[in-house]
């Protein structure tokens, strides 16, 4: 289907409330047409934030917005489109549901303020409602649904009114985790179908990699990276970046500790290494010899966490705690003795700043096994 | 632990934003946002509005004592329109200073405290026995014993005259006498009976604010003082009291403020033995045409007004950093009362029959009855109420149903405080919209604080504040005396904070996303606040227009000095008919109006399944 969904672009945005160190600073970003982008990060970094400036409810302190070609903000030249004006589909963070009107009446609301004719607006809100398997409370009032229910119906009110921007403000915090499996499908089949822009807020990564197409991951209002999913998994741009992404997190060892220092002086890396990464499911038990190209090192059994489908260990060399996951049975025990193995591809390298160092030799490569 | 606590409480220092942009254009771009918004402009609309009727009558008024009015040039010596420092002196200093000012500073003082101390008494006792013990019948006792502050404030004081009245000023006298038992005049007129009248009528006020705090207070923290080893008593002297503290303090000082601003009351059981407040002090400088004293007398009561809200604010604030409220851990905690049950019951079913049933009874009694005290058939009679023509009333000569009077007063004051009201709700609803949606921006908190002012002035200073203003053309003013709309703009400001108040509270309540949904789904601003904000703040609008109705409906010390033979309401035409000795009359129309506030009080709470005495009680 042929799409009309416009690029996003955000330039310099900059947002402070007053007081408090600045809720978004000077962020740049640019969300492709038809692209799923998630805004990503920890509580408090400023995605809601983000998310209501793109649909105006929030005023910028600087910079400037552009939607397709057109400017909704911006702060030098004196624009602002208000948010009714933006065409913009949005679900909050806590529905906002109106409690004096039914579902139905929710949901036909936008349609009604279109004057959208009544025959119409019935097909419309029916099927929107069964889209998200809410038709069965058409008649209900918010105040009589569960939180999931509700949320269902925040989604079902905004995709009514057909806006070719969604901005979606964790929607799926509130659904058990098979809705929210289900949820998670549908709204990737009908981004895939209608060719919508989509940002989505979340601070799951784990729903950030398996529904965007890109992920802009945020911290304390400063953009830390924008990239393909997979790309953020592999190749994170800082520390901060490669420890949020992922779970569980990277392990990150300094290279001040003697597990550090060993595994930097097998890399021989170019720039001045502070801190040495890497994934637990790169981490291998090894029982027989070593493999060739692989950094190896012993540790201690602290304790082993069957999780059903994995195993994930915590091992300690000298003082380090290092984290592994391992898709088949471990069966030490606590106090033993394991050989570890990590692929040199494996190895991430940041700098003393934190940030991924240049021409490291840290690839996505999958250790074969 | 405190350290660390406070470490992590303070707020980073601000950071300036980045001045990549120019202020210019950042100016340009909050105007452009401002015009696509009209929350701004209404909030700034709305400042500017109450600001000039908050703050001028104020400024006029105070003013006023300082210049030379006509007629007084000859007394102070200096040419009309100088400045002077005569009214000072004649309120302070001159011979009649006394008999002005000194003398009724002194009756208010005696009668604040009397009242406060009555009101403070009976409920504090009502807040203890509906909060803390098992007393049978709590949720109708808690309902019953605010039912005297729906009575207008100076029913008592009519009931009063009705039981006690002696042969001293003219008219009737009272049950008693008529019975043969002379009542001396400190029992019929003056501080005694106006302590004892006001007390009946505030002690709700106290049993309220008291009873709430009570309820609130977290008794896990008493029964961990318990399980430390400390006695009832300690526990008592240590832990509850300086916790209900600030409560206590509060409705001291609030009850004392209202004694300072209340006519009626004074007006009626003062007057026959020249015991005069500041109020009736103040109402008689207004009637006898002496502005520069009326403008020092008002002054003085705003200016006491205000240190009291003030000294309120300070005192709660500072006691209020170590007071924990928990609201999750206050757990029901009842005294069993044992064998001291019954007594408690009939005690406070006794106050209810003192506070209600006795005042209203009598008044009803004395309305139907030719003479005082005479339980004979011939001697009773609806005459008062009914008749086509009374015998020897020049001035009412017929009962109070019949003729124009009452209805016109009734339509007058039905539509004025109607109007009042609406104006009210409607405003408080819109401060609390732009308060939400301004939110932390300036003009959000100016506009909560100015729309609190009016709550600093007690209501007689404000009538004559706004008196003073509206008395002559101002600019595009006309003069207001004697119109509706004065009437209607005083008691619309007047009740303005506690509409206001819950107009905020709802909107904080519901935040300001549903709005913004409605916005995101494409609605402009009058639609959004017509089929979205509005709907849904039904019911806090429907309380926001009829609590100041209810409160207007029996409102006297504001309307009395603005009202004109044109313009009288229930309330006034019931202090005329004392004026002319009318009892009978006077006390039908007292009926009339308690009766009217209390009905509508009834049915908003059954409506909006609210409560006044919500949660004091089982
Ligand atoms: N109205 C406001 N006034 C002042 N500060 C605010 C306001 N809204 C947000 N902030 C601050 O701005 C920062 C970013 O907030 P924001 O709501 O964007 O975070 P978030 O990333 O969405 O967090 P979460 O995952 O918890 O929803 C926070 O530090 C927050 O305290
Ligand atoms: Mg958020």
């Amino acid at each position: 289907m042929a799409s009309t969904a416009p690029t996003i672009s955000l330039k310099g945005v900059t947002k402070s409330y007053g007081t408090g160190p600045l809720a978004v600073d000077n962020l740049d970003l640019v969300m492709p047409a038809r692209s799923f982008t998630c805004l990503l990060g920890p509580s408090g970094c400023g995605k809601t934030t983000t998310l209501r400036m793109i649909a105006g409810l929030e005023n910028l302190t600087d910079g400037t917005i552009t939607i397709g070609d057109r400017i909704v903000d911006s702060v030098p030249d004196g624009v602002f489109v208000p948010p009714e004006k933006r065409g913009m589909g949005l679900v909050f963070q806590n529905y906002a549901l109106w409690p004096h009107l039914t579902v139905r009446a929710n949901v036909e609301f936008g349609l009604r303020i279109r004057k959208v004719a009544a025959a119409e607006r019935r097909k419309v809100v029916d099927d929107a409602l069964a889209t998200m398997q809410i038709g069965w409370a058409a008649d209900r009032y918010p105040s009589q649904l569960s939180g999931g229910q509700q949320q269902r119906v925040s989604l079902a009110r905004m995709l009514a009114v057909k806006p070719e921007v969604l901005l979606l403000d964790e929607p799926l915090s509130n659904l058990d985790a098979r809705l929210r499996l289900e949820m998670r499908a549908e709204l990737k089949r009908l981004h895939e179908e209608t060719g919508h822009t989509v940002v989505f807020v979340t601070h799951d990564q784990l729903e950030a990699m398996t529904m965007a197409t890109h992920v802009a991951v945020m911290k304390d209002g400063v953009l830390q990276q924008l990239a393909a999913p997979l790309e953020v998994y592999h190749r994170p741009a800082n520390t901060f970046v490669a420890e949020f992404v992922g779970s569980p997190p990277m392990n990150l060892i300094d290279t001040t500790t003697a597990i550090g220092a060993q595994a930097c002086a097998y890399l021989r890396p170019a720039g001045d290494v502070a801190t040495v990464g890497v994934r637990p499911e790169h981490v291998r038990v090894v029982t027989g010899p070593a493999p060739d190209d692989a950094f190896t090192f012993d540790a201690t059994v602290k304790a082993v966490l069957p999780t059903g489908s994995s195993w994930t260990v915590s091992v300690l060399t000298g003082d380090t705690e290092i984290y592994l996951v391992s898709t088949e049975p471990v069966a030490a025990r606590g106090g033993e003795t394991l050989r570890c193995a990590v692929a040199a591809g494996s190895l991430h390298t940041f700098g003393k700043d934190g940030a991924r160092l240049a021409g490291d030799n840290a690839m996505e490569t999958e250790w074969a096994r | 632990m405190t350290r660390t606590l406070r470490g992590t409480e303070v707020d980073p220092p601000p950071e300036k934003p980045p001045a990549r942009t120019g202020r210019g254009a950042r100016l340009r771009y909050r105007l452009g946002v401002a015009r696509r918004e009209p929350t701004l402009f209404l909030g700034i609309g709305l400042v500017l509005v109450l600001l000039y009727l908050v703050i001028a009558p104020l400024v006029s008024i105070i003013s006023d004592g300082f210049a030379v009015h006509f007629g007084d040039d000859f007394k102070a010596g200096q040419p009309v329109g100088a400045l002077t420092g005569y009214y000072l002196w004649r309120v302070f200093r001159s011979p009649v200073s006394t008999e002005l000012f000194w003398q009724p500073l002194v009756n208010t003082l005696i009668v604040a405290v009397g009242v406060t101390a009555v009101a403070l008494v009976l409920g504090g006792f009502a807040a203890f026995l509906l909060t803390r013990t098992d007393v049978k019948g709590r949720k109708a006792l808690a309902n019953a014993l605010v039912v005297p502050y729906m009575l207008p404030s100076w029913t008592f004081a009519l009931a009063w005259l009705a039981l006690f009245k002696n042969g001293r000023s003219g008219g009737q006298v009272g049950l008693l006498q008529a019975w043969g038992v002379n009542t001396p005049d400190w029992l019929a007129y003056g501080a005694v009976p106006i302590v004892i009248c006001l007390g009946l009528h505030y002690f709700p006020f106290v049993l309220l604010l008291f009873g709430n705090a009570l309820r609130r207070l977290d008794a896990q923290l008493e029964d961990s003082a318990r399980i430390l080893g400390a006695s009832r008593g300690t526990v008592l002297r240590r832990i509850t009291l300086p916790l209900m503290l600030p409560s206590l303090s509060s409705s001291t000082l609030l009850v004392f403020g209202r004694i300072l601003g209340t006519f009626g009351t004074p007006y009626i059981l003062g007057l026959p033995v020249d015991f005069n407040l500041l109020s009736t002090s103040l109402f008689s400088a207004v009637r006898s045409g002496q502005q520069g004293v009326t403008a020092v007398l008002a002054t003085v009561i705003v200016m006491i007004g205000v240190a009291m809200v003030l000294f309120d604010a300070r005192l709660v604030r500072q006691t209020r950093r170590f007071v924990t409220v928990g609201a999750k851990g206050a757990m029901e905690r009842t005294i069993a009362l044992g064998r001291w049950a019954g007594l408690a019951a009939t005690g406070a079913w006794t106050l209810f029959a003192l506070s209600v049933v006795v005042p209203v009874a009598t008044l009803a009694l004395t309305t139907v009855t030719i003479t005082p005290g005479v339980f004979s058939a011939d001697n009773f009679t609806l005459a008062f109420w009914t008749a086509e023509h009374l015998p020897g009333a020049p001035g009412f000569p017929h009962g109070v149903l019949r003729g124009t009077e009452l209805w016109s007063a009734a339509w007058n004051s039905v539509r004025i405080v109607g109007m009042a009201a609406l104006i009210c709700g409607l405003a408080g609803l819109l401060i609390g919209y732009v308060v939400v949606r301004a939110d932390r921006s300036p003009i959000a908190k100016v506009l909560r604080q100015v729309s609190f002012l009016p709550y600093l002035v007690p209501g007689i200073a404000f009538a004559a504040a706004f008196l003073s203003l509206f008395a002559v053309q101002r600019g595009p003013i006309p003069a207001l005396y004697g119109s509706i709309a004065l009437l209607v703009v005083t008691l619309a400001v007047t009740h303005l904070p506690y509409s206001s108040r819950s107009g905020i509270s709802a909107m904080t309540q519901l935040g300001r996303e549903p709005e913004e949904a409605a916005q995101m789904a494409g609605a402009r601003w009058l639609t959004r606040i017509r089929r979205v904000v509005v709907p849904i703040q039904r019911g806090p609008l429907i309380t926001g227009i009829v609590l100041p109705f209810v409160s207007g409906i029996k409102e006297l010390s504001i309307v009395i000095m603005l009202t004109t033979g044109g313009t009288q309401l229930l309330t006034t035409l019931s202090i005329n008919l004392v004026d002319y000795a009318y009892a009978q009359m006077a006390n039908a129309v007292i009926l009339i109006i308690a009766v009217l506030s209390f009905t509508i009080t009834y049915l908003t709470q059954r409506l909006t399944r609210t409560s006044l005495a919500s949660g004091l009680g089982g």
